[in-house]
């Protein structure tokens, strides 16, 4: 860590009213690093960015950027770094063009200066084409790469990029990494936060933020180190004992409930203990793995509290009915005007079946979900879901189904019993089945004790976890969940996932999608979606083999193989 | 302040603006709709109003008193009652505005000189009427058979500025303030708050570009575009109502300029306060446009109100562009006369933009 | 059931919705104490300005007549012509009567002096009462020296004899409040599901699409005709009267609403944002405001105007306030009123269903 210290944090904390946002940082950035800041949402990487940045002045502690101070000297601050906060900040109506001519002139660029970096970036960006286009019009990726070409115009020392790849497709997220390490070369010294754990790997050096602390600073490797040994893998149809028997074990602080499989982790440095081997001996194979920075990142938080909370054992739910063939697509198709959004899709997905539905923003996945929920209606082909023709039976269907949306709608301005009331009374729950449906739900996702607080303040896990409760409190047979892990810490995304596992063992069949890619591997099978079209689907090992990759590759990987075999192929237009 | 900076900002806006057909509709279309309706729809005028008779005489002379009223255009005979019950209905159910009710025996005393007593029932419910209507009947029945008596004195009566007493020259002068105080602050208002609400505001904290250059940016195409409607406005109230114009167009231009970039900084101020767009429009429309439409003198006289809302009245800049334009277009005022409301008028403008410059921060809270 | 819990829900939220509670109270009460304060149409404080040329005895006479009343208040005595048109012209005179010399002698003598007002013509609703407030001075003064109009017309005033506007304000600012009540809360909940994302979910649901419409409006119906009772306190307050039926007016507010709730669904189907809601619905109540006799009165319209005005539905419920509170007049009376609310009501309100109807997929 030789080398100018570009960022020097020193006991910085900030709070908003009495909400501490950060509590206590002490950190430093050398010059020509990529340094990365991890954590679920709310953890503070925004108000960090922010200070950094100087338009966030700190409670308490000070920050020296470039060697001034962020609050005494910020506009020394602001004139030199290059800032791109959260979501697109790009004027929509505005090119491609004028966009760039505005970030240049406010930042002084000569004009000389300004054609030769403008064509320069704009080749990186593979954008040169689309100079005189809206930016409104752009793809999520093509709207990054310009809104990180505005930051790059004036060719700042410092980059500070918040959440730089928040639902950018892989390919897009690729050529934006492209041009940070270009950059670096020359100089550039790079921060940026991501909630992605492959995302991180990245880095040259990572912080892990959780709750406004800093868990520990190190580079990707050394995080991963410190978590190596801990964590195991058993393979087991028997899963169910097995996770009892996990549970019983006080040294155990995450468990993954994967497809055919259990991973779980044990406390740093704590060996395998000898009645936990005796336990679950016999009932499958057990080998270690290599750590992952998720399980770094649980085992510095600790995992204490979430895994308490998940002891007893979820009960399992039984379906109303069942029907085996849970859903069933056949080349269904969505159009709006002459824009194709679903492109003949078929697939047919079991009950109990875990699916998970993969691709970049505007591939269709949202779409075909609505569609397959009776919320838009399909130009061509069919669907049955839960054995109701969605066209032609869409109340009978939507009795049948669950549906979570990414943004976890629930009314904010209800407490938590109040909208669990009103989404039972909804599906036509009264009575003694209602009370019994909202304990049930309220046992299983673990939120005892918030029934009277406001949605508004419950943390966006325990959001998550009643979003989910009041989507299944009927016992659909068919669950649909879009992106219902956004922004959640890792540990309660496992927890999360426990539940849908287990949800999926009483016969629901479950079709998520989501852009952690890392999730991949709790489903049973796959779908890819690219530009409306189904483009893979099958298990994790199956598509690893159709595209000719070794075993073991890593998800991303896979992808970008079957979008380039998809490129390659004729019919539809390139998008860059 | 860096002139290349701010013209970028007066660039980006420029575009922004003129690439939202809403926006621009809205801002063009409306303020000539509230000109038709304000300049047709208000009006106090009293004409062709109902008159209702009971005529308990029913001579010549009471013949001829009824003519006098229903002779001229500001009454019209809608019925002869039979009886009592008949005059008390129509009056219920407001198919008449007055009644006259002329007692028996009317000729006979006329004849004898013993001033008969006429009763006029009136329909007080929308007062601003009565009080004109029966204004007017009294001054034609006192009038009667006035001719060739002698008067005890001779009143000559002369109306200035306006003498059609034409409701529409009253109005729309006012209109040019009103309207004014009605889009360009809620139009900058939402422009700024905007960029707070889709977060590119960050990216404007975070660079070279100061609050006051950024300020001055924003303001100079809603200015033009207020500029724009109040130059329509004129024109159209001049065209169209025939409003006149007896003082001197360019006086009124640069007083309106003043006036433009005071309601401009007080959408730039509001902006300042509020960090969501539905707040910010709120506070645009019900804090200035609301009560300045009711307390700029626009359609009520400030000096018949309470003197406490009186002092109230001059937080408003409407209340002086509204003395300003009605000066220059019905009395020809100049200057001379206005000096003292324009100076206050920049003086607020001052004020105001002092305030926003301030009260922007280049930080997120 | 479903019904019942969203009934609830409704309920629950708009009893915990501060922004659209305080929305709701200010119209009710600040708007309509401020507005019966300040919108007086009656004539008070005229500035007058006297050139006395005589400056006898009978003259200050003839001024303290005119000033007593209130209807005008002396700002001065200008020393010439000249300066009483600029008195005119700089505004702080509104008008100027002038004195002839030896007017005392003319009147004593029977020699008819002549006086003279200036008036300012520019608002001409004050300059026409004005000049009726003097002729009426005048011809007091006249009847008073014997020399009187042969008739002598005793006015009186039905429904609001001290003619003050007041009470015709706090009656049209409660209507204006119902109309505004009953487009926002319904635009305002409708568009808040579309931002929130929850009528997505709703959607997902077994909820039918009448259900969430009644769910929708109803809580509204009920809000608009129970806030008729604290708009009451007000009204006494003012001392405006209630010589009808309330049951009367309960219904028809009730009908009434069902043309605003209309709207306000229309406006709803039409809009993504609260913000866009609030701006079309403020600027689309403008012209009903306007074309329904609450500022200016209906007949001093136009034709075409006044044709227009017959399709609003305020007009008609400010015929019902206006007639229940001052009149006291009934259904007997107010039956054509009740059936074009009625009329309206249903068209508004079964447009609204069909478009929110249109909108579920």
């Amino acid at each position: 860590m030789s080398g100018e210290a570009i960022i020097e944090v020193q006991g910085l904390h900030r709070a908003f009213g009495r909400q501490p946002a950060l509590a206590g940082l002490d950190l430093q950035v050398s010059r020509g690093e990529i340094f990365g800041v991890l954590g679920p949402d709310g953890a503070g990487k925004t108000t960090l960015m922010q200070c950094l940045a100087a338009i966030l002045d700190p409670s308490e502690g000070a920050c020296r950027v470039l060697g001034f101070d962020t609050v005494r000297q910020a506009a020394e601050v602001t004139s030199r770094i290059g800032y791109m906060s959260q979501g697109f900040t790009l004027y929509d109506r505005l090119s491609v063009d004028e966009n760039l001519a505005f970030a240049a002139q406010i930042r002084g660029v000569p004009d000389s200066a300004f054609r030769d970096r403008r064509q320069r970036l704009l080749e990186m960006a593979r954008l040169v084409h689309f100079g005189a286009r809206r930016a409104g019009a752009l793809s999520g990726g093509m709207r990054k790469k310009l809104s990180l070409c505005t930051n790059l115009i004036h060719e700042p020392p410092l980059l500070l990029l918040d959440e730089l790849s928040l639902g950018v497709d892989p390919l897009s997220r690729r050529e934006l990494w492209r041009m940070l390490r270009a950059f670096r070369e020359q100089g550039t010294t790079v921060v940026l936060t991501t909630p992605y754990m492959d995302e991180a790997a990245y880095c040259d050096r990572l912080a892990f933020l959780h709750e406004g602390r800093l868990l520990a600073v190190d580079s990707p490797a050394g995080l991963r180190a410190r978590a190596e040994g801990s964590v195991y893998r058993l393979r087991t149809a028997k899963t169910i004992t097995t996770r009892e028997r996990l549970d019983d074990a006080a040294e155990v602080i995450g468990v993954q409930w994967l497809p055919g499989q259990l991973v779980f982790q044990l406390a740093a440095g704590v060996p395998l203990p000898e009645p936990l081997r005796t336990a679950l001996d016999g009932l499958g194979e057990l080998q270690p793995v290599t750590a992952e920075l998720e399980h770094a990142f649980v085992q510095l938080v600790g995992g204490g509290q979430e895994r308490q909370g998940a002891r007893q054992a979820a009960p399992v739910a039984k379906c109303t009915e069942q029907t085996a063939e849970a859903i069933a697509v056949t080349d269904l198709s969505v159009r709006f005007g002459d824009f194709t959004a679903v492109d003949r899709v078929s697939v047919s997905v079991a009950a109990g079946e875990v699916i998970g539905w993969l691709g970049p923003n505007g591939a269709g996945k949202t779409t075909l979900i609505r569609a397959l929920c009776s919320l838009q209606r399909p130009s061509a082909g069919s669907a049955r879901v839960a054995g109701q023709d969605i066209a032609h039976a869409p109340l009978a269907l939507r009795q049948r189904i669950g549906y979570m949306s990414q943004r976890f709608s629930l009314y904010p301005d209800l407490t938590v019993a109040e909208n669990l009331a009103f989404f039972a009374g909804a599906y036509g729950l009264r009575g003694e089945a209602r009370r019994s449906a909202m304990a049930w739900a309220i046992e299983m996702t673990g939120l005892e004790g918030t029934e009277s607080r406001w949605v508004g303040d419950l943390s966006g896990a325990q959001r998550q976890r009643l979003a989910l409760a009041c989507a299944v409190m009927h016992r659909p047979q068919v669950l649909f969940l879009d992106e219902p892990t956004s922004g959640v810490d890792p540990t309660s995304r496992q927890r999360f996932w426990e539940l849908i596992q287990s949800l999926a063992r009483g016969g629901m069949a479950v079709l998520v999608t989501t852009h952690y890619l890392e999730e991949a591997s709790y489903c049973h099978r796959l779908g890819l979606m690219f530009q409306g079209r189904l483009i893979a689907i099958g298990t994790l090992a199956e598509l690893q083999v159709e595209v000719g990759l070794a075993a073991g590759a890593e998800i991303e990987a896979i992808f970008m193989a079957y979008m380039a075999r998809e490129r390659s192929q004729p019919p539809g237009e390139a998008v860059a | 302040m860096n002139v290349r900076r701010v013209s970028a900002v007066v660039l980006k806006e420029s575009r922004e603006i003129l690439r939202d057909p809403i926006t621009v509709g809205v801002s063009l279309l409306m303020p000539l709709v509230m000109l038709f309706l304000f300049g047709y729809a208000i009006s106090l005028d009293v004409r062709h109003a109902a008159l209702g008779v009971w005529d308990g005489d029913a001579t010549p002379a009471s013949r001829e008193l009824v003519e006098a009223l229903t002779g001229n255009e500001y009454f019209r005979l809608t019925a002869h009652y039979g009886s009592l019950h008949d005059l008390e209905q129509s009056l219920q159910r407001s198919e008449a505005d007055l009644v006259l009710v002329i007692p028996p025996g009317f000729a006979a005393d006329l004849v004898r000189g013993a001033r008969p007593e006429v009763q006029v029932l009136v329909d007080g419910t929308y007062s601003a009427t009565a009080l004109l209507v029966s204004g007017f009947a009294r001054a034609i029945i006192a009038g009667y058979r006035q001719s060739g008596r002698p008067q005890l004195l001779h009143l000559e009566t002369r109306v200035w500025y306006n003498p059609s007493l034409n409701s529409a020259n009253y109005v729309v002068p006012g209109l040019y303030a009103v309207i004014l105080l009605a889009f360009p602050p809620l139009l900058t208002a939402l422009g700024i708050v905007r960029e707070k609400e889709t977060g590119t505001i960050q990216s404007i904290f975070a660079s070279p570009l100061t609050a006051a250059e950024f300020i001055t940016g924003k303001l100079v195409p809603y200015s033009l575009i207020a500029f724009l409607q109040m130059v329509m406005v004129i024109a159209v109230g001049y065209a169209w109502f025939g409003v006149p114009f007896e003082g001197s167009l360019p006086f009124l231009l640069a007083a309106g300029l003043i006036y433009v970039l005071c309601t401009v900084g007080i959408g730039l101020l509001v902006s300042t306060v509020t960090r969501t767009q539905l707040v910010a429009m709120l506070l645009a429309l019900i804090v200035t446009l609301m009560p300045s439409f009711l307390f700029s003198g626009l359609l009520f006289p400030i000096f018949t109100m309470p003197e406490l809302l009186q002092l109230y009245t001059n937080v408003f800049p409407g209340r002086y562009f509204v003395d300003i334009s009605r000066g220059v277009a019905l009395k020809g005022a100049g200057l001379e006369i206005l000096g003292f409301e324009v100076a206050l008028l920049a003086l607020y403008t001052l004020a105001v933009f002092l305030l926003a410059v301030w009260r922007l921060k280049k930080k997120v809270a | 059931m479903r019904l019942a819990s969203l009934l609830v829900k409704e309920l629950t939220q708009f009893l915990r919705d501060r922004v659209i509670l305080l929305l709701i109270l200010w119209l009710y009460t600040v708007e309509v104490v401020l507005c019966a304060y300040a919108l007086g149409l009656d004539l008070r404080h005229l500035p007058l300005a006297v050139l006395d040329q005589d400056r006898t005895p009978m003259s200050r006479a003839l001024v303290d007549g005119l000033t007593r009343g209130g209807a005008f208040d002396l700002v001065g005595h200008p020393a010439d012509m000249r300066r009483a048109e600029e008195w005119l012209l700089q505004g702080r005179a509104r008008a100027v009567l002038v004195i002839p010399p030896r007017f005392m002698q003319s009147l004593l003598r029977a020699d008819a002096p002549d006086l003279q007002v200036l008036l300012d013509g520019s608002n001409a609703n004050t300059a026409a009462t004005a000049r009726n407030y003097i002729l009426q001075a005048l011809q007091h003064l006249q009847s008073e020296t014997g020399a009187g109009p042969p008739v002598e017309a005793l006015v009186r005033v039905w429904y609001n004899p001290d003619l003050t506007n007041t009470r015709f304000i706090v009656l049209s600012m409660i209507a204006l409040a119902a109309l505004m009540v009953g487009v926002i809360h319904p635009a305002a909940s409708i568009v808040r599901e579309k931002e929130v994302g929850t009528i997505e979910q709703l959607r997902v649901t077994p909820i039918r699409t009448a259900e969430l419409f009644l769910a929708k409006t109803l809580p509204t119906l009920a809000i608009g005709v129970l806030s008729v009772f604290p708009s009451l306190l007000i009204v006494w307050w003012f001392g405006v009267p209630l010589r009808g039926s309330l049951a009367l007016f309960l219904l028809l507010t009730g009908l009434f609403l069902l043309s605003a709730i209309g709207i306000g669904v229309l406006i709803a189907a039409v809009c993504r944002t609260l913000q866009q809601a609030l701006l079309l619905a403020f600027f689309g109540l403008f012209p009903i405001m306007f074309l329904s006799g609450t500022l200016a009165p209906i007949a001093s319209m136009p034709g075409f105007l006044q044709t227009l005005s017959l399709g609003s539905p305020l007009r008609y419920y400010m015929d019902v306030i206006l007639g229940i509170f001052l009149k006291g007049v009934g259904i007997e009376v107010l039956w054509p009123q009740a059936l074009a609310l009625a009329g309206i009501g249903a068209l508004f309100f079964g447009l609204a269903a069909l478009v929110f109807h249109r909108q579920q997929p």
